[in-house]
């Protein structure tokens, strides 16, 4: 946008002063520089793509360990804030983002510290579920994680739904934990009329997956069983490990982002939880193609 | 990809992967975050639409039936026209531009500080007249309920109910953080289910179809096209709301195609109603009849083709249409308020949001106080004609500055929409504009004048050394 050309400032003669620290906030050696070496939406198998988002001016910060189950990623740490549709969104970044970003600064560079490579981002927006929608398309994220303390990384469970998500979830659960000393749990749910020889089949191609991914297979268990609530259930599992790995079950991104299951998942179980993304139409072609920019409008 | 290529990156020249800019959904400035782009053609159209139609419909026709007769739906269509010659410079502008502040902004970046600070500071004081005059037709209307339920009241509740509104609306939106789009957007499409029904049945009883008798009058008043111009430039207020799509811009999502759409779509939209509203009033009663009902002269219409149910769905669609109306201006207001003191025209204390809230609450309240005490006033027409000539001033030179920026060319000046006919659309734009002003009452265009040479007198003691021409 022409706004952001930080090169039209030499336009100004004398630059007033709050154009001046606008400028100034433009030219800020900040962010996303990361991406000069790389198509971001190419995430590489070694280094899952995962998307933190983060209300930084609300006070939220970094939970107790979070770095290190995030060593292996590469971190789009989005820090939004939401704006109330009477303040132009301009105004808002012109007060706070400098603040903000040195948080997220502050932030990413603990995760860097612990060996994630970080991609920072902060958006002024009057919706939140546009905006972390919008991230998770553009930089090709396999999960979006729901953030909450990690003791020592000792065990994960994968809750594994069927075999549409079932080469993503591998590929983010090998990515962060494969080189850990962490334990994988796979966990399926059967319901419906699967029988218990299907549902023995996905756990062993998911295992298979992982293997193949460089999981040493010792480090893998599996836990089949039928109970009456699939989501209950992931809760109660959750409760023996230290992370939760699961799919995007839901038609809608935004409801899962922050609605039922993950989210409540993530109440429940009180340790971090990835949300596995589903494979986006395009997802391979140019993350700055976008789709009709009016879905957004009609709420 | 090192952990230092993240935090030590050099200043954010450009994305690699989008070298051209393009329109993208969100702003890309990464030093400070970026802005995500919510409103798109449709919320655009309700913004558009919801801040015009409160006034041309549910304050307006007894007015201007009484000064112009039928003929009033002349000056309707003249605001029109003049409304639409505006959009589409300004819809060039603003997607050069997508600021908040709209016509203030273009015109300080194209014509200079002075003209900028005079238009800054009307525009504001414009808004703030608007929202007085919302406040006192939605007054009328919460007034009409007690008398449809058959309560007396000792004196007419209008001016007091409109400053309580006045009141409440301001401290909502300090202290409300619910997100109102989608209540606008409901509001927007009820009050036009309600108006096409009205008048479809309005126009055909006109037209005879029901047999019902209609009023024959003749089209042109007794003064001839006086009245009818002078008409068009008292109701040009509720042409107003098409320019606070532009205030949006830089929310609003591919910008090129749905700002422009958004802006002459609300006018087209707006436009054929008031034009037909005036038809089906002055069908239904004789001109002068309209007159002594006044401001809320469309519940008298409604209740003598339908009986009681219209003129509840009419009350009921005129609070919401006001309601809407004035919310937006006082929204609209404190933006303009916050674009000013951005460029150091006002202290820059009046921009502050509360951290708690994410409001602007100076800014509001500045807007606010001033809408409450003319609200109080409760001069109709002179508060919508004062607010017509500050926001003309601004058209004319929002068009004179699109002929300037498109002779200079500045490097900056990259518009994803152009104006078709650019000249002489902002040409005429330009001349239209400033004529309508001439037809004001002597008292409006004084009070406005008084208004603008306020503002340059404040902008020559208090910000001479601010340079905004071409600082973008």
């Amino acid at each position: 946008m022409t706004d952001t050309d930080p090169t039209s400032a030499t336009d100004a003669p004398t630059g007033t002063e709050a154009d001046t620290a606008t400028d100034t906030a433009a030219d800020t050696p900040a962010d996303t520089a990361a991406d000069v070496d790389g198509d971001p939406s190419a995430d590489q198998p070694d280094r899952p793509t995962v998307l933190y988002p983060i209300q930084v001016l609300e006070g939220e910060s970094l939970p107790v360990g979070i770095a290190d189950v995030l060593a292996n990623a590469h971190v789009v740490l989005a820090g939004y804030h939401v704006i109330p549709e009477q303040t132009a969104a301009d105004q808002a970044r012109e007060q706070f983002g400098e603040r903000a970003m040195a948080k997220l600064e502050e932030f990413a560079a603990t995760l860097a510290d612990a060996g994630a490579t970080v991609d920072v981002h902060l958006v002024f927006t009057h919706e939140a579920q546009t905006t972390i929608d919008r991230l998770i398309y553009e930089h090709g994220s396999l999960a979006v994680l729901v953030p909450n303390g990690a003791d020592a990384l000792e065990s994960v469970l994968l809750a594994v739904r069927g075999e549409v998500g079932l080469e993503r979830n591998a590929r983010l659960a090998a990515g962060l934990f494969a080189s850990t000393d962490a334990t994988l749990t796979l966990y399926h749910a059967i319901g419906g009329d699967e029988t218990e020889a299907e549902g023995e089949s996905l756990l062993d191609s998911t295992v298979t997956a992982l293997v193949d991914r460089g999981v040493r297979p010792e480090a893998i268990d599996t836990i089949l069983d039928r109970p009456d609530a699939p989501f209950d259930a992931i809760a109660r599992h959750a409760a023996d490990h230290d992370a939760v790995v699961m799919g995007e079950t839901d038609p809608s991104v935004t409801t899962f982002v922050f609605g039922m299951p993950a989210e409540q998942i993530a109440e429940r179980f009180l340790g971090p939880v990835f949300v596995v993304q589903r494979e986006r139409p395009g997802e391979e072609q140019s993350a700055a193609d976008h789709p009709d920019g009016d879905q957004s409008g009609e709420g | 990809m090192g952990r230092d290529d993240v935090l030590e990156g050099g200043p954010p020249t450009e994305s690699p992967e989008s070298p051209e800019p393009t329109p993208a959904d969100h702003d890309r400035d990464e030093g400070a975050g970026e802005l995500e782009r919510t409103i798109g053609l449709v919320g655009g159209l309700a913004i558009g639409i919801g801040t015009m139609i409160g006034a041309g419909i549910f304050v307006f026709p007894g007015l201007a039936a009484q000064n112009a007769g039928p003929a009033a739906s002349l000056s309707f269509a003249i605001g029109a026209v003049v409304a639409l010659l505006v959009a589409l410079p300004l819809s060039e502008l603003a997607t050069a531009m997508p600021r908040s502040g709209g016509g203030y902004f273009f015109i300080s970046r194209g014509l200079g500080t002075g003209p900028g600070a005079v238009i800054g500071i009307g525009l504001w004081l414009g808004l703030v007249f608007a929202a007085a005059f919302y406040l006192v037709g939605l007054g009328s209307y919460a007034g009409q309920v007690f008398a449809e339920a058959g309560i007396a009241l000792p004196v007419n509740p209008a001016v007091p109910l409109g400053v309580a509104f006045g009141v409440a609306l301001t401290v909502l939106s300090v202290f409300g953080t619910e997100n109102t789009a989608s209540l606008q957007n409901a509001i927007v499409i009820v009050l036009l289910v309600i108006l096409t029904l009205f008048l479809s049945y309005g126009s055909l009883d006109a037209l005879g179809v029901f047999g019902t008798e209609s009023t024959p009058e003749r089209f042109l008043p007794p003064g001839g096209t006086m009245p009818v111009l002078q008409t068009a430039a008292l109701v040009f207020t509720s042409y107003l709301g098409f320019a606070q799509v532009a205030t949006v811009a830089g929310d609003i999502t591919n910008p090129s195609r749905n700002l422009p759409l958004a802006m002459v779509g609300s006018v087209l939209v707006v436009g054929a109603f008031y034009v037909v509203t005036i038809f089906v009033a002055t069908s239904a009663f004789g001109s002068a009849r309209l007159g002594e009902f006044g401001e809320t002269a469309m519940v008298e219409v409604a209740r003598a083709f339908v009986g009681l149910p219209g003129a509840i769905a009419i009350v009921v669609a005129g609070l919401l249409a006001t309601f809407s109306s004035a919310n937006a201006s006082i929204l609209s207001a404190s933006r303009a308020v916050y674009a000013v003191s951005r460029d150091d025209l006002l202290p820059e204390s009046a921009g502050r949001l509360n951290l708690r809230y994410g409001t602007p609450h100076v800014a509001l309240g500045m807007a606010g106080g001033p809408i409450v005490v003319l609200a109080a006033t409760g001069q109709v027409e002179l508060l919508a004609e004062v607010a017509s000539v500050l926001h003309l001033v601004m058209y004319g030179l929002v068009c004179i500055a699109l002929i300037r920026l498109r002779r200079e060319s500045p490097e900056w000046y990259s518009p994803s929409f152009r104006c078709p006919a650019g000249f002489l659309v902002a040409g005429l734009g330009a001349l239209t504009s400033l004529s309508l002003i001439a037809f004001m009452q002597p008292a409006s265009i004084g009070v406005g004048a008084a208004v603008m040479i306020a503002a340059y007198a404040w902008y020559r003691y208090y910000a001479t050394d601010v340079e905004l021409k071409g600082a973008f």
